[in-house]
């Protein structure tokens, strides 16, 4: 019950944080395109990745997707970071949009913990047993 | 063994291993100096890097993902459809159990009014060894055949005594073993074939009693639907469901062929807000039945218990039961016979029988088999002179009417059949009853996969096969030369001998082999 109610709590703020920045995607807001310019990223770059953040925000609000929402959302972040440690830096603003992708990674990786039983190939990562696997 | 074209799982696992890293090593230098889109196949080899390395450094359960990593899941994935692929492709028309491909496909032809006729010979391996039907020279002619028709409760000389005209009924699967759909479908077939149907011992019949068809209300051991605060039997609650026009007999059960000696079992997965209700219990954990009656501790109360079940229904009332000690069933004989008390009829269920979840142990070790268990029981009630004071039905894989004919010959004066129902209803053998995941919709609660099952075609085929088995079986009768299935007997088998059932059929008593 208590597990449920931490991945509850991290799937709304990732969902928070990769919604943040959605709307801009979508309306081809200056620093979006600014951002993604600098990442040779065009609009559509940049509106594909919105999409897949729109339906990993979704997913994460479905308990039964939640932890492929959490994966997809892990797969994001870690390619946001990948953004900011090759290309993009950390100077002023960008330093803060890093931290929150950080911040949604570390979230996602908790939530694929706490959700691992819904998906044996992950709770077999931690060394759960499946019941159907004993033959 | 060395050769060019060797496959070597284990090179290959490593290989793979070896192939992960550095495929993202190189689409994340790729990613930087040629295109950031490359990212996608960086993160995704990241993604899997990182699945490996729990599975080899992490986690300390499983040997093959530890040794082998991603590469060992292939065994998990592949086995996980191992049932689908040997049912499918894999596994011989006769090697599936319990009911073989051959076996099955008798039952769909049948519930789908198509010709049973095979050509070309038996697909059955003899080697003497099986039970054979005796014919005779001198088939009985077609208007010498007596219709088929068996009262219970005549011998108590009841205004309710009920007959049947059919020599099937449907054998009890309460509401809760199966869904809503297949319930119906059951009942409204029962209702058009015109044979009864066993509620099952899961409470208050609700759904049974929609579609109006006669019905056997089953009494199981945590006496659900009449139970009081205790789980002791209610008489005005019985007295209530008793009264009610379509149920025809009442049936206490002692025990089941799947787990004799044990309680009912319903999976916790398949209880639902209703079933809890019908059966006035807790949801959460899986339904225990007890063992046994709490009312009947010993021979005596047993007795009484069956006297007093009569006394309130006011209906034909027999008893279930899997055969164990036959030295008991003696002495349960000789009790009746000091009370004066007689149940209406005795459905010996077979240990190979078994539509319900129960421990394997039980499954497979526990009980006698039908063939043994119907004899004895037929066999001591001539003994002490009582075989016409009750029927007998017989219960246990009777899906056939091969089958079916052998248990007539062995004294049964009708036949109880569950999954040979189920069959009909379309089950194809999956082996989920118990998870509540049946994929044609028959033992589950998910609306999801109930919405295939289909009420009133599917009530057709559970007609069709009553019809065709009952064709079948008169042709068979016929080919013994017998009018009617009560002149059946032991004289209409062939048993090879150095079988345990070839040796009662030389003379030794039952109890003999039983002890």
């Amino acid at each position: 019950m208590k597990k449920n109610m931490i991945s509850w709590i991290a799937q709304i703020i990732v969902i928070a944080i990769l919604g943040m920045t959605l709307y801009g995607k979508f309306t081809d807001a200056p620093e979006v395109v600014e951002l993604f310019s600098k990442i040779d990223m065009g609009p559509v770059g940049y509106k594909l990745i919105g999409a897949f953040e729109l339906v990993a925000c979704v997913m994460l609000l479905i308990p039964k997707s939640a932890i492929w929402g959490a994966i997809l959302s892990w797969g994001l972040m870690s390619g946001a970071l990948l953004g900011h440690i090759t290309k993009i830096g950390f100077a002023g603003e960008l330093g803060l949009l890093a931290g929150m992708a950080a911040v949604a990674w570390v979230l996602s990786c908790l939530i694929i913990f706490l959700r691992s039983r819904q998906v044996s190939f992950i709770s077999k990562m931690f060394g759960a047993e499946n019941p159907n696997d004993a033959h | 063994m060395t050769s060019s074209l060797h496959i070597d799982l284990h090179k290959i696992s490593k290989f793979v291993n070896t192939s992960i890293p550095i495929l993202f090593v190189l689409f994340l230098t790729s990613g930087i100096f040629i295109s950031f889109y490359l990212h996608f196949l960086t993160i995704a080899f990241f993604f899997l890097m990182v699945v490996n390395f729990f599975y080899m450094n992490v986690q300390k359960e499983h040997v093959i993902l530890k040794n082998f990593g991603i590469m060992g899941q292939a065994r998990y994935m592949i086995e996980s459809i191992g049932p689908e692929m040997r049912q499918y492709l894999f596994a011989n028309d006769r090697e599936e159990r319990p009911f073989s491909r051959e076996e099955r496909s008798e039952v769909y032809r049948k519930a789908k009014n198509i010709d049973s006729a095979s050509s070309f010979g038996s697909q059955q391996g003899f080697d003497s060894s099986e039970i054979k039907i005796r014919h005779t020279m001198f088939p009985t002619p077609k208007e010498k055949l007596e219709s088929f028709s068996v009262t219970y409760g005549e011998e108590r000389g009841l205004d309710s005594a009920y007959t049947i005209n059919k020599p099937m009924m449907i054998s009890a699967m309460s509401y809760g073993a199966l869904g809503v759909n297949a319930v119906r479908s059951l009942a409204r077939g029962a209702k058009l074939a015109g044979i009864p149907m066993n509620t099952g011992e899961g409470g208050y019949p609700k759904y049974h009693l929609m579609e109006d068809c006669d019905l056997i209300f089953q009494i199981g051991t945590a006496k659900f639907g009449v139970r009081d605060s205790e789980g002791l039997l209610d008489d005005s609650k019985l007295a209530d469901i008793a009264s009610k026009p379509q149920v025809k007999m009442i049936e206490i059960k002692f025990s089941q062929g799947a787990k004799p000696g044990k309680g009912g079992l319903l999976p916790k997965e398949k209880i639902t807000d209703e079933i809890a209700e019908l059966r006035g219990i807790q949801k959460g954990g899986d339904v225990v039945s007890p063992p046994f009656h709490p009312e009947c501790d010993t021979v005596e109360h047993t007795v009484q218990f069956i006297k007093r079940v009569q006394d309130v229904s006011k209906l034909p009332t027999g008893f279930k039961v899997c055969l164990g000690k036959l030295s008991e069933f003696e002495i349960l004989v000789e009790e009746m016979k000091r009370q004066n008390v007689f149940p209406d009829f005795i459905s010996v269920d077979g240990a190979e029988g078994g539509t319900g979840a129960a421990p394997k142990a039980f499954l497979d070790g526990v009980g006698l088999p039908l063939a043994v268990g119907l004899h004895s029981v037929n066999d001591c009630l001539k003994r002490h002179g009582i075989r016409d004071k009750m029927k007998i039905n017989a219960s246990g894989k009777l899906i056939s009417p091969g089958a079916q004919m052998i248990a007539f010959s062995l004294g049964a004066d009708a036949i109880y059949s569950a999954r040979g129902f189920m069959l009909s209803l379309g089950c194809i053998q999956a082996l989920q009853c118990g998870n509540n995941t049946c994929p044609v919709g028959i033992t589950t609660h998910d609306p999801e996969l109930q919405k295939g099952l289909n009420i009133a075609s599917r009530a057709i085929r559970v007609s069709n096969y009553v019809h065709n088995i009952e064709h079948d079986l008169e042709e068979i009768l016929r080919a013994t030369g017998c009018k009617n299935f009560s002149e059946l007997s032991l004289e209409n088998l062939y048993i090879p001998k150095n079988t345990v059932i070839g040796e009662l059929n030389q003379g030794l008593t039952a109890t003999k082999v039983a002890s």
